[in-house]
């Protein structure tokens, strides 16, 4: 007999004041908002495998000067499944929310999200006023592997062979949160119960995340350092930010990192003490002070 | 027939059933099985042509994201079902035809590359002030196929020749149809290859070579 489990709280989190979706090429969008309607809009866009509710702190904070919104990237929280996943695809998406604006919007992205949102960027200038990157600058230069291409895709197509249609259950919410913790050690139980309370669905057997799946991997020739390069082609003022402390994804090692942002044009750079890779859920209030001040420069 | 990868159904079209080495056929960009007409009579064995997801009477990829490996597993799904064939892609199916040769070895004895749509891709190397596709207003395929016209988001992927390279030196035999048009970098690549052989770029030649180099292997 499965649990029925409440809403978790946490200190500092909003539920979002309302809630649309957007389709886009047939795939529906999930947004959370958060802040007064006619205010100029923010779009927030979160990291692999996490989801719109990540953002429960950090928006209410900004939405004292803006109107917030945070997608759920397809794949992910109550955005739907879709037949495959790219990157390219997922950055396409994100300019078609910014189109659906129909003005210039600030962007923010985490992580994956980070990324993701500098190349929206870089796709459509025109419609981003400020960009700010949270710990998104890619992995580092991926090491040396010693195992031919060939034999890595036929790994890859294996994969594909044998993909799930949906992840095994859980017993309990909290069987969820300690899978979460022991990727992401630095993050408090209380927060990745409220955090997996959002980001999963109860079955009649258990617990089930609802990001897809059938994200796990990709296959390509992209490399990482084709990042920095990239960069310079940015046309839109961007902060990027970092926590001080090492975590399981990130930040890169500072030589590595400089090298990457060394080509932006119009940058600004901060690193808030005391926080690893969730930087926004870890020190909210001194990340929400670092962006609204640049922000509202 | 139906044949699923991940969540997506695809036709493979069993076009000849005989007794012989099986051979799969790979159509280009925007194209599908029907552009297959003179492969049937001259190939010894049973001829498949699958229909890429996004093509002919393949399901279109909900939300469109196509690319290239993505694809290539389109390719291996269908190996899975044959049990092995020698490989003869055009254009987009060429490119994704060699991707396969080279990881599925032990399935593909041999395969060969023809001209077609998609065959370029994205170029060699990323350019970053390539402006992003407007998927608001894709390109539309020929008007006889029943493309999605978000598959033209393919050509936007880059072919590195480091990356393709690999490729080709692990496939078993490789066939470079050529007529004397210009060819892409990692086709030119490819052709350095001790596994390539350049041939004619008639069908009606190049298709028994490549049966050749299958009943050879």
């Amino acid at each position: 007999m499965l649990q029925r489990v409440t809403e978790p709280s946490f200190p500092g989190a909003a539920a979002p004041e309302r809630r649309r979706t957007l389709d886009v090429r047939g795939v529906h969008l999930n947004l959370l908002e958060w802040g007064d309607p006619a205010a100029p809009p923010v779009l927030l866009t979160h990291g692999m495998w996490d989801h719109a509710h990540s953002y429960a702190v950090l928006a209410p904070l900004l939405a004292r000067h803006f109107r917030i919104v945070a997608m759920d990237a397809r794949g992910h929280g109550d955005s739907t499944w879709a037949g495959a996943y790219t990157w390219f695809v997922d950055v396409l998406d994100i300019v078609a929310v910014l189109r659906s604006f129909g003005r210039p919007v600030y962007l923010l992205g985490h992580s994956k999200g980070g990324g993701q949102v500098t190349d929206a960027a870089r796709a459509v200038p025109e419609l981003v006023r400020k960009l700010v990157n949270i710990d998104g600058f890619g992995p580092p230069s991926l090491p040396a592997e010693t195992r031919p291409m060939p034999e890595r895709f036929a790994e890859f197509l294996d994969h594909h062979r044998k993909l799930r249609d949906d992840w095994r259950p859980y017993p309990s919410l909290d069987d969820l949160v300690e899978r979460r913790r022991s990727q992401n050690p630095r993050l408090s139980r209380e927060w990745l119960r409220y955090f997996a309370f959002h980001g999963a669905r109860v079955d009649h057997d258990g617990w089930r995340w609802k990001s897809d799946p059938q994200m796990a991997i990709g296959f390509g020739p992209w490399q990482p350092d084709w990042i920095g390069p990239s960069y310079t082609r940015l046309g839109v003022p961007m902060l990027a930010i970092i926590g001080s402390e090492p975590d399981t994804w990130g930040p890169l090692p500072e030589p590595i990192l400089a090298e990457r942002l060394g080509g932006v044009r119009d940058l600004e750079r901060r690193t808030i003490a005391g926080a690893g890779h969730f930087v926004h859920i870890e020190r909210p209030a001194e990340t929400a002070t670092v962006i609204l001040d640049y922000l509202r420069s | 027939m139906r044949i699923t990868h991940g969540r997506i159904t695809l036709e493979l079209h069993e076009l000849t059933r005989r007794e012989g080495p099986a051979l799969l056929l790979l159509h280009a960009m925007y194209g599908s099985s029907d552009d297959w007409g003179e492969a049937l009579a001259v190939w010894p064995g049973p001829v498949y042509a699958l229909d890429f997801a996004g093509h002919g009477q393949s399901d279109w990829v909900p939300g469109g994201a196509y690319y290239p490996e993505n694809l290539a597993g389109d390719i291996d799904a269908a190996l899975q079902h044959i049990g092995g064939a020698a490989i003869a892609g055009a254009g987009l199916g060429a490119y994704l035809g060699l991707l396969v040769a080279g990881a599925r070895r032990d399935l593909v004895p041999a395969v060969l590359l023809l001209p077609g749509a998609g065959l370029d891709g994205g170029g060699a190397s990323p350019d970053f002030d390539t402006p992003f596709p407007d998927l608001d207003h894709p390109a539309p395929g020929a008007p006889e196929h029943r493309a999605d016209p978000l598959v033209g988001l393919l050509d936007a992927y880059v072919r590195p020749v480091e990356y393709v390279e690999p490729f080709a030196h692990a496939a078993r035999h490789v066939l470079l149809a050529e007529d004397g048009a210009a060819r892409p970098p990692w086709w030119e690549a490819v052709r350095r290859s001790p596994t390539a052989t350049v041939i004619s770029a008639n069908l009606s030649v190049a298709l028994p070579r490549l049966a050749e180099q299958t009943s050879a292997t």
